[in-house]
């Protein structure tokens, strides 16, 4: 529950402003630079790393990236830099109660 | 990115090696207490290799104990663990320590002079005059007093418009601006005459103002008057004025020549040999230990300062000296060709004398000829302006 508590969802001002999304709200920003290179900012922590399957949890759901010799490259509060040969990324949505 | 792994690298990082079976919750907690890792890599199911910055692998045991996990250090990175490798060998930082003391030491004196600028001017002479005021190679940059220096050039030497002394470095650049010679302008209102500037027969007198004293066929020596400055009237009496017009005269210039008939020519036989020697200000140790092998030489010097940047020059120098062997052949020349030669070289050093050569009305070549030598006087005759303004002293 204190996970939903976190999350953000923004309001009409920012929206006004044209501001990016991934910095008012708390949804994750999934850029893909060719097939080696993945980077999510906004994520919560990661659920679990193999060397061919990393599991990532953020605010509104789960990514899970299959792949080889996935290494996780850097590391900080929000941002994740993932390298290696990525061979597909899928979604697992967590139910927002509020949304249903 | 490169930016980042030159401060790991500065900062010093380890390499680890982390085992047990919650690698991911580890991940989590460092990342939630703000420890960086960075290139992890699963290795097997229960190893992760890992980059940690030294100071955070002091923080990272407790939660190694609440993963329940094992730490094992592979590799040690960084400047951190090269200065600590150094620690020990005392020596080697004593003699690094001296090293940098001297060459800051060194760096505040003045090592070499360069004199830029100057193209009639004596570089010596300037050194000289540099070197009574205390400004010379070898002095403390505090205490050479660029001001004193500069007034001392200005107050000896006429020739001299403007210095400027530069300190880059262990480097003082003097830079000489050099003063056109002043022609003695005499104001128009004061009186003058013409007067011959060079020994000749009068061509052609046009006076503008004043008395011609001389008339055309008249012989002149140097100095005599050709224009007077004055101007005698009737009724006005003697009447001083500032003479102008123009005298045209026909000048001689003649040189003589000598060349001998038995010439020695120089053959080089192309072996060189080259030796060095050290300069340490004027202190000289020769490098090498034998004479030169070859009976007759020439000797070519190069003298380079060394220095450490553009502007740092050092007190030591290396010379190179550059041996040629050359073997002597006598040639006798034949007395048309030594003519020739010596025509040759009498009407160079004329021409250099000869302002306007389009003048030159007439040349004569007088030769003399002995057994042993040519003598030749060449001898020009140029149409030439010999007056100049001279100042009537009463």
């Amino acid at each position: 529950m204190r996970n939903r508590k976190r999350y953000k969802k923004g309001n009409k001002f920012n929206k006004l402003l044209e501001m990016p999304k991934e910095i008012y709200s708390n949804e994750p920003k999934i850029t893909v630079t060719g097939f080696h290179e993945l980077l999510i900012e906004n994520y919560k922590s990661v659920l679990e790393y193999e060397e061919f399957y990393v599991r990532i949890n953020t605010y509104i759901g789960i990514i899970n990236i299959n792949g080889f010799n996935l290494v996780l490259n850097e590391m900080s509060e929000d941002d994740l830099l993932i390298t290696g040969k990525i061979d597909g990324i899928d979604f697992e949505t967590i139910v927002d109660e509020e949304e249903e | 990115m490169y930016l980042k792994v030159l401060l790991n690298y500065i900062l010093g990082y380890l390499n680890i090696e982390i085992e047990g079976y919650y690698i991911e919750k580890f991940i989590n907690l460092c990342n939630n207490k703000k420890i960086a890792l960075w290139n992890l890599k699963r290795e097997k199911t229960t190893i992760l290799n890992a980059n940690i910055g030294i100071t955070d692998f002091k923080e990272i045991r407790k939660i190694l104990k609440k993963t329940k996990c094992r730490v094992k250090i592979k590799n040690k990175k960084g400047l951190p663990f090269i200065f600590n490798k150094y620690k020990k060998r005392k020596i080697f930082l004593l003699l690094l320590a001296i090293c940098i003391a001297t060459i800051i030491a060194l760096s505040n004196f003045i090592w070499n002079i360069e004199i830029t600028g100057t193209n009639k001017i004596n570089k010596d002479e300037i050194m000289q005059i540099l070197e009574e005021t205390n400004f010379k190679v070898g002095t403390l940059k505090s205490k050479a007093d660029t001001k004193e220096a500069i007034n001392k050039i200005r107050l000896e030497r006429d020739d001299v418009a403007w210095v400027g002394i530069d300190i880059k470095g262990t480097n003082a650049v003097v830079e000489i601006v050099e003063a056109d010679e002043k022609p003695e302008i005499i104001n128009e209102e004061e009186y003058c005459n013409l007067v011959a500037s060079k020994d000749g027969i009068i061509s052609k007198v046009n006076a503008a103002n004043g008395t011609p004293l001389v008339k055309e066929g008249d012989v002149v020596k140097k100095g005599d008057i050709l224009v007077a400055g004055w101007l005698e009237g009737k009724y006005t009496g003697t009447r001083y004025v500032h003479a102008t017009g123009s005298v045209e005269a026909r000048v001689w210039y003649s040189q003589k020549e000598k060349v001998p008939l038995k010439q020695i020519e120089k053959e080089y036989t192309g072996k060189t040999e080259t030796k060095y020697s050290l300069n340490i200000n004027n202190f000289k140790i020769n490098l090498y230990k034998r004479l030169s092998n070859f009976e007759k030489y020439d000797t070519i010097e190069e003298y380079k300062k060394l220095q450490l940047f553009s502007d740092f020059y050092l007190p030591f120098g290396l010379t190179k000296i550059t041996n040629k062997e050359y073997n002597e052949k006598e040639i006798i020349l034949q007395k048309e060709d030594a003519k020739n030669q010596a025509v040759n070289l009498a009407e160079e050093k004329i021409n250099e004398q000869i302002k306007d050569k389009s003048k030159i009305l007439n040349k004569q070549i007088k030769v003399n000829n002995t057994d042993e030598y040519i003598e030749v006087e060449v001898v020009y005759e140029v149409l030439e302006t010999i007056e100049t303004k001279e100042k009537i002293v009463f």
